[in-house]
């Protein structure tokens, strides 16, 4: 079960003269699994590299709190919450020289572990990867290298899981088994956060949305693939119309 | 320090397997000494001597710039580098992994570089071999220091070509001017003093805490 909370009040990004999200609040409490949703550019993955620890907020405030070791729950600083956190992108975040195996040896000693060999056999076999430990990860197919970069961010046994447009450039085939794969670890009781302009992935994989409309929060309405899709829609409708306004 | 020695592993291990960064800084550092060689055909042993510590410096810069240019581009391939941000406590220790790494890579092709310099110069560098180490092994700390600094900045940059060189040579200045000086003491035979190697051990000092230091905020969004 997950022991992190984050939250902010005001959060906001800025890029130059670029906002990305405009002072936005939230909570995300430990042990559930949260859907980020929103079309392109709506600043869903920034603000998932804030929870991640791999920003700092322009404005406002973000707060990661965590209990170590059975005791009262702390703030966290950004380099512990890093400790605390796996991450999966679009991009596998893996090096294609190395094999599976050798980026998973590297991910864990960048996290100050040290794996056993039947521990990361374990992990390996738990996605369905025996077989591709050996094989180096510019050999793999994008499926394939994909469940590397999950095993790569579990390794170090994280309290959460972010992750960001996982079934990005993934046929059919292979994003089902992504999909399964991950329902199966938060059965596990691992919480994810999940970044994802599809509804019916948010409501498989999450316990509820955000949705996220050029850089702001707006209300979700019902927890539902279609009724997530049609607010998705009449945002964009929205946008549409007041652009020929 | 496990996080730089992971990344040092990592670095070596990477470039072992593709070779890219070590065969285009060799080929480069071999073509200038054949190059050299050519343009000053009829040279006495005292204008080789002379010559020796600007034309090895010239080489050991320029392909020390091929080297750190590439330190932080095979991160961007699938995102690499966020793995990298993503690594707790003080990112210090990536620049420490990496710049060792660099240092690794840049010493074995100077050493090999020297040896082609020795062979086709016909200068006799075997006295003078452990001081030359150490000048040149306190040069490419600075070097390497301050080029992994500049290159994570610069890696994300449309212009990192560019960008770098513009960066990085200025801020090697006075590292060359003492590294430079030092060479050409103890190619000549004289011995190797405190007061030679001193402005590099500063220099090399102060770039490698003020890296550790500052690459924090480098990796960060």
């Amino acid at each position: 079960m997950s022991r992190l909370r984050l939250s902010g009040s005001g959060v906001e990004k800025r890029f130059g003269r670029i906002t990305a999200l405009h002072g936005i609040d939230f909570e995300i409490a430990p042990g559930e699994s949260v859907a980020i949703l929103g079309a392109n550019g709506a600043g869903k993955s920034t603000w998932l590299r804030l929870l991640a620890g791999l920003a700092k907020p322009s404005a406002g405030r973000f707060v990661a709190e965590g209990s170590e070791g059975g005791g009262p729950a702390a703030p966290l600083s950004r380099e512990r919450l890093r400790g605390r956190i796996g991450y999966v992108g679009h991009a596998t975040l893996l090096h294609a020289e190395l094999s599976a195996r050798e980026n998973l040896d590297f991910a864990a000693r960048l996290h100050d572990r040290r794996p056993t060999r039947a521990e990361q056999d374990a992990l390996f076999a738990e996605l369905g990867l025996a077989e591709f430990a050996e094989r180096r990860v510019g050999a793999l197919s994008r499926g394939t290298a994909q469940r590397v970069s999950i095993a790569r961010s579990l390794v170090h046994d994280p309290d959460l899981l972010l992750l960001d447009e996982p079934f990005t450039g993934l046929d059919e085939i292979s994003a089902e088994r992504l999909s399964h794969q991950l329902a199966r670890l938060r059965r596990q009781g691992r919480a994810l956060v999940v970044v994802t302009h599809d509804p019916q992935r948010a409501v498989e994989l999450a316990d509820r949305a955000l949705l996220l409309h050029r850089g702001r929060l707006q209300e979700p309405g019902p927890f539902e693939a279609a009724a997530l899709r049609d607010r998705l829609l009449q945002l964009a409708r929205e946008d549409v119309a007041g652009a020929r306004a | 320090m496990n996080v730089a020695l992971a990344l040092l592993w990592k670095d070596l291990l990477c470039e072992w397997r593709s070779r890219d960064r070590v065969v285009a800084m060799i080929v480069f550092s071999i073509l200038v000494v054949v190059v050299f060689q050519f343009a000053w055909p009829d040279r006495s042993d005292e204008q080789t001597l002379a010559l020796a510590p600007g034309v090895l410096w010239v080489i050991y810069l320029f392909a020390a710039l091929l080297g750190i240019g590439r330190t932080f581009t095979a991160e961007l391939e699938n995102d690499a580098m966020t793995a990298l941000a993503l690594a707790p406590g003080t990112r210090g220790w990536i620049f420490a992994g990496k710049a060792a790494a660099s240092l690794v890579l840049i010493g074995g092709v100077q050493a090999l570089t020297a040896a082609v310099f020795a062979l086709f110069f016909r200068v006799d560098l075997a006295p003078a071999i452990g001081a030359l180490a150490l000048v040149v092994g306190l040069a490419d700390v600075a070097i390497c220091s301050v080029g992994t600094l500049f290159s994570a900045m610069s890696v994300r940059s449309r212009f990192r070509e560019v960008l770098l060189p513009v960066l990085l040579i200025p801020s090697l200045i006075p590292v060359l001017a003492a590294a430079v000086q030092a060479s050409a003491a103890v190619i000549g035979g004289e011995k190797l003093t405190l007061a030679a190697v001193q402005p590099l051990i500063v220099i090399a000092g102060i770039y490698a805490v003020l890296g550790f230091l500052l690459f924090d905020p480098v990796l960060d969004d």
